[in-house]
């Protein structure tokens, strides 16, 4: 055993599924011998090659379409995006030529877009989104964002080995606070599978990824007043696993919804729907969202903090509806 | 201004080296005839309004099977909306579906991969009309679908509606050739319209930095919909951009197959030779509207409309074949009149078929496997379906 940090994880996975299936490679900016922004290809380059470890040019939307030919000829192609929010650039190439083409014509698109992302570093309006609503609302694909080592790496794995294209979520600010002692072996994570972090009885949390950690920091703090939060880590947003969501709503009674993206349409007005549509008769009090103002995060990093949805607005939220 | 100096003829092209092989003058003969009998059949539905819409690709068909013919078996193709031709090349047994045109030892050892060439013209009249027997069973329009069948040595994408996004889906083709350390090419089709799109650029960018064995053809029959090549573009020819990707580039005359053809021939002996990406601009008339009906034609200046009509590919590639002694009056009679009754007999055939079955509209999105297991698993209710 080992201790694992969350950027650790992506990397093994990479490695693993890279040394499992020849069919698996790797498209991104300087992810070769730099290994990535993010170190996350470190060592891949050297151990598989320039035509599995590729350095495209400052590109996204044509490395995407790219990508997307390869797959289609039965390579798994894995596509890095410096950033999460460079991948408005393939916006096209995305939810109008991966997305669909299973749909129309059947054929399987295997192919994997990681996206370094969220905010906490004082990194502005363009190095800190969270775009991930923007992907749920297409259909044909699957939208994940783990919140653990342990899930990163399975998550990645079983992303790979999925016929279907999926956007993988990886928050930066996890890559090196996150650590886990991880055994060896092909651990993976199913897609479309949510996971109860922590078991409660009064208030249920829905959430992900690094608002996922804020969360359970809440819940510790309203155990403290003698309030039992359950929270739920999504894990994988589309599809949804509406099983786990919707008991733990009709135990508890109550949701909060936490995401780090905008409100305003984010996934947590989706998943608002869904539990007062399936859970009318058993709630008792509103569904409740802690999110992002609707504004673009501001850089300096004092701006930034005071709209992040943390533990503290979390902890608040909590204590209100747990009053109903 | 520019415009007009652009509208005169093309450029000449480089020098032919060989006199195109038979074999292939019969097959490409019969081809572009297939082509353009299809256009006829459809554009005559458009006309009195049996279907909403055409895209015809008469003037096309010399630039799209002059290029699709010099590729073999599993080299790939990317088409866009006026490359019926070049779909025909790939998918069609010649041999078989008109045996009455071929002699012996016109079948390549390709068409022995082929499967039923009438059952393929079947489906592919149906996925025109929407129907259950077409390749997509109704969700998607003409010619957006693709069939990549290795066992049958085609490897085709279909388009989508946005053009120029399928520019890196064929780099990408191409890219996984490079991986396999194969000698297989891919060849792209673009109208001179969506070369100004940014795919356009990233795509032929990548193809210079990792030399892709890709070529693409730009269809350049002067117009996108209204907007003419002074509106569209600033240099002098398209191929004039290639050098500044670092690929090889050259503009040809789309009315001369055999220029076409060999221009493609050297295009292909590059890609496979690993010396990277062709960009081939092919000038073509204008020889109909954007879509039928839909007023564009009429844009054209009278004369100029005139010009391109008598520039006819076609008609020019059959007086070439009886200048040298390739066919006479009778045959290319015979040709024209064999393809136009396949064409009517798949036709007639697509309309009597059915529509396709209801459940199509809601049939997965994901290809199975879990993340299709967890789709399915959703309420009906808060999916929609
Ligand atoms: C990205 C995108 N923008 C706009 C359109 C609408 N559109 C359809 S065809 C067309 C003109 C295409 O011109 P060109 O590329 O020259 O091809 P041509 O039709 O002349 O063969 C336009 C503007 C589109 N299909 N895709
Ligand atoms: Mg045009």
């Amino acid at each position: 055993m080992a201790e694992t940090t969350y950027i650790d994880a992506i990397r093994r996975a990479l490695g693993e599924e890279m040394d499992r299936d020849a069919a698996v490679f790797l498209m991104g900016q300087d992810i070769a011998a730099f290994g990535g922004a993010f170190r996350a290809s470190k060592g891949l380059f050297e151990k598989h090659g320039r035509l599995r470890v590729i350095n495209t040019p400052l590109m996204e939307s044509g490395a995407i379409g790219a990508a997307l030919g390869a797959a289609l000829v039965g390579k798994r192609p894995v596509l890095e995006m410096q950033f999460a929010d460079f991948v408005s650039c393939g916006f096209n190439q995305i939810v109008n030529n991966v997305a669909k083409t299973y749909y129309r014509w059947e054929a399987p698109v295997p192919m994997v877009i990681r996206l370094p992302f969220g905010g906490g570093a004082g990194a502005g309006p363009f190095h800190s989104q969270s775009p991930e609503a923007w992907f749920a609302h297409t259909p044909g694909l699957c939208v994940v964002a783990p919140s653990t080592p342990r899930d990163a790496l399975g998550m990645l794995k079983a992303a790979i080995r999925d016929p279907n294209p999926v956007i993988y979520l990886e928050h930066r600010f996890l890559y090196r606070r996150e650590k886990e002692d991880l055994p060896e072996g092909d651990l993976l994570t199913p897609l479309g599978r949510a996971h109860v972090a922590r078991e409660g009885r009064d208030v249920t949390i829905l959430s992900w990824s690094w608002t996922l950690h804020e969360s359970l920091a809440a819940a510790e703090e309203l155990a403290k007043e003698g309030v039992s939060v359950e929270v739920i880590d999504l894990r994988t947003l589309s599809p949804l696993d509406e099983e786990t969501i919707f008991a733990s709503v009709r135990k508890t009674s109550k949701v909060l919804i936490v995401h780090e993206a905008t409100i305003t349409a984010g996934f947590g007005a989706e998943l608002a729907a869904r539990v007062a549509d399936q859970c009318f008769e058993w709630l008792d009090g509103p569904v409740r969202r802690v999110a992002y103002a609707d504004r673009p995060s501001p850089y300096n990093k004092k701006l930034e903090l005071s709209l992040l949805p943390g533990r503290e607005r979390i902890t608040a939220a909590l204590r209100k509806l747990a009053r109903y | 201004m520019a415009a007009a100096k652009r509208s005169k003829p093309p450029p000449p092209n480089n020098p032919v080296p060989v006199a195109t092989d038979p074999r292939v003058l019969r097959r490409a003969h019969f081809l572009m005839r297939l082509s353009r009998a299809w256009d006829a059949r459809f554009e005559a539905m458009a006309r009195v309004g049996r279907i909403g819409r055409w895209y015809s690709a008469v003037g096309n068909e010399c630039t799209t099977v002059g290029t699709a013919l010099a590729l073999g078996a599993n080299d790939a193709i990317s088409t866009v909306h006026r490359d019926l031709g070049a779909v025909l090349t790939t998918y069609l047994d010649p041999t078989r579906l008109a045996p009455a045109l071929f002699e012996d030892g016109d079948a390549t050892p390709w068409d022995a991969l082929r499967p039923s060439p009438q059952s393929l013209l079947d489906q592919l009249a149906s996925q025109v009309f929407g129907r259950r027997g077409g390749f997509t069973r109704g969700v998607d329009r003409s010619f957006h679908y693709g069939l990549v069948r290795p066992d049958w040595g085609i490897r085709h994408v279909g388009m989508i509606s946005h053009l120029g996004s399928m520019i890196p889906v064929a780099a990408g083709l191409a890219l996984a050739n490079l991986q396999d350390g194969n000698d297989r090419a891919v060849l792209g089709f673009i109208g001179e319209g969506a070369t100004s799109q940014g795919d356009f650029h990233e795509a032929l960018n990548l193809a210079g930095v990792m030399k892709l064995p890709l070529i693409l053809v730009v269809e350049n029959n002067r117009y996108a919909f209204s907007t003419p090549l002074s509106e569209q573009f600033a240099c002098e020819k398209l191929s004039d951009r290639a050098p500044g990707y670092g690929i090889a580039g050259e503009t040809i005359d789309g009315l001369d197959f055999d220029a076409v053809h060999a221009a493609m021939n050297r295009a292909v002996a590059r890609a496979r030779a690993g010396e990277g990406a062709t960009l081939l601009e092919c000038m073509l008339p204008r020889m109909r509207g954007h879509a039928e009906g839909d007023g564009s034609y009429e844009l054209i200046p009278p004369a100029e409309r005139e010009a391109y009509l008598r520039q006819d590919p076609l008609v020019r590639f059959e007086a070439s074949l009886i200048e040298r002694g390739h066919a006479d009056v009778e045959r290319i009679r015979e040709v024209t009149e064999i393809a136009r009754g396949i064409i009517e007999d798949a036709v007639e055939r697509a309309l009597l078929t059915e529509e396709p079955a209801l459940t199509e509209a809601t049939r997965p999105v994901f290809a199975p496997g879990e993340v299709a297991t967890a789709f399915a698993r959703q309420s009906t209710e808060v999916t929609g379906g």
